[in-house]
């Protein structure tokens, strides 16, 4: 590891001191699942680095107006582990739950999935799937876009929207209603500690009569973010709900999918068999769920 | 670059160091404390050879900075025997068999601790879940599972 300045702040407002005094080079270490192995194997040579692990003011889950918000210091295991997330918001309990390893779900937080923005995130394509937002916040104030727009973000190193001297603090969605299903699949080399060869997340919610009225069809892995199938979604919308329907879809997915590996003939081929796999398997679970909500 | 102070406690008992802010918790606790058993395999968070028990929760030290630590209630094998005894877990391990090479066995001993500490009669799947993230290339894991079992089991 190189050289570098440690600060570990005990409140947000002195973290954001630090980071704007130390704009020029710093590095936040969280959970440090990412970042600490990039120190040490010096791929990243700050001359600060502020560790934010002890700001307890951003380790929560609230559940407040209709939207489930939670601090960008909350751990993978605490996300996990909470009851109302696990029956309500199924595709961030189950991706969550299967991030690496219990060890690493321990350290590992949520800020720093979506903040590594990496394209096998899985808090990444699950937050997206729920069409998520996120609130930045630095010594100027605090600004809150959607989790999409942070991921195209221009920001310091290009990764996303985060200037410099920026926290995230938190990352906020609404929260299923008793007529939305989630559910969330990730295909895998290896049973634990595996990073996504594709993490599926989808989101419908249907009315009374088992119309379509929102939908999202999400795949991380797939590109540098969490994949829109767009055309696979407005074939369902305003549709009634069936697993025909949804079926219908599986080749307008493989279409995207070969059109955006298009440069990477090699991948195509197990790429479009897994996504169909992948997909195939959310239908069902999101069919079971709808089915014991919308027929009770 | 400026030393950092660091005041944790380390298998019950209160420590104090200045020390240079780059290195892992692992390298703190190895060479500024020399607790040795704690093992490096992959550096990458990978192989859980450098679990310790943080706060009562399993983590990996080559993930964390020593920095990190202040504060902390730091668990590592050398805090389970006890008036020179081992603990029940370390002999299980024994009996059953569940040890070859050994550089596994300190993280397994420890994630095994963790979970028997929270869960005194864990199901074997969630013995199976709870050890998911220690690898070992000698033993295979049914001896390690069996020997967690038995510890729970006394
Ligand atoms: C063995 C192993 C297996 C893994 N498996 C998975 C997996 O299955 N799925 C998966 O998605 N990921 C996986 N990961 C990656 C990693 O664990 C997760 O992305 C984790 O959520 C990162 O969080 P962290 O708190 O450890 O981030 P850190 O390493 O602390 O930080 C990551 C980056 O985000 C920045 N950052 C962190 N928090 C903030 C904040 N609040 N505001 C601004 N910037 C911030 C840091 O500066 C750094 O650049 C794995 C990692 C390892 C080592
Ligand atoms: S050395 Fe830390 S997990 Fe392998
Ligand atoms: S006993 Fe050798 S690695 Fe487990």
């Amino acid at each position: 590891m190189r050289e570098f300045d440690f600060y570990s702040p005990t409140s947000v407002p002195e973290a954001l001191e630090l980071l704007r005094k130390y704009k020029d080079s710093n590095a936040i270490v969280a959970g440090g699942t990412d970042i600490v192995i990039e120190l040490n194997e010096r791929k990243h040579t700050p001359k600060v680095v502020i560790d934010i692990k002890r700001l307890k003011e951003l380790e929560y889950i609230r559940f407040e107006d209709g939207l489930v918000k939670i601090g960008a210091l909350t751990s993978h295991a605490a996300i996990a582990a909470d009851p109302r997330i696990a029956e309500r918001t199924r595709v961030l309990h189950t991706a969550c739950a299967e991030v690496g390893s219990p060890q690493i779900r321990n350290l590992g937080t949520i800020g720093g999935n979506l903040s590594t923005a990496s394209v096998a995130g899985d808090g990444v394509a699950a937050m997206v799937t729920l069409d998520a937002s996120v609130v930045l916040r630095s010594k100027d104030g605090e600004r809150t876009m959607k989790l999409v727009d942070f991921l195209n973000g221009e920001g310091y190193d290009k990764r996303n929207a985060l200037q410099s001297d920026e926290l995230m603090t938190e990352v906020f969605f609404t929260e299923p209603d008793a007529h939305t299903a989630t559910a969330f699949y990730k295909l895998a080399k290896r049973k634990s500690l595996a990073i996504s060869v594709i993490g599926g997340g989808m989101r419908c919610s249907v009315d009374d009569a088992g119309v379509v009225t929102a939908i999202s069809l999400r795949g991380g892995c797939l590109g540098r973010y969490p994949l829109q199938f767009k055309a696979a979604e407005e074939h369902v919308l305003g549709k009634k709900l069936s697993l025909e329907l949804l079926r219908e879809t599986l080749p307008m997915m493989h279409d995207l999918v070969l059109d955006l590996n298009r440069n990477r003939p090699w991948s195509v081929f197990y790429k479009k068999e897994s996504v169909q796999g992948v997909f195939n398997k959310l239908f069902v679970d999101i069919l079971a769920q709808l089915n014991m909500e919308v027929g009770a | 670059m400026n030393k950092i102070k660091i005041t944790c406690t380390v298998n019950g008992e209160a420590v104090c160091r200045e020390v240079y802010p780059n290195q892992r918790l692992l390298d703190f606790l190895r060479e500024e404390l020399g607790l040795t058993s704690v093992k490096e395999g992959c550096g990458e968070g990978e192989c859980g050879a450098c679990t310790v028990i943080f706060n009562g929760e399993p983590v990996t030290s080559c993930c964390m900075l020593a920095g990190q630590a202040e504060g902390a209630d730091i668990v590592t094998l050398e805090g389970l025997s006890k008036n020179g005894e081992m603990d029940k877990i370390q002999k299980a391990f024994i009996e059953v068999g569940a040890v070859q090479c050994g550089f596994c066995t300190p993280g397994m001993v420890l994630t095994a601790k963790a979970l028997l500490d929270k869960n005194p009669h864990p199901t074997m799947d969630e013995i199976k879940l709870a050890m998911s993230g220690n690898l070992c290339r000698c033993t295979g894991y049914a001896k390690i599972h069996q020997a967690v079992a038995k510890a729970a089991a006394e």
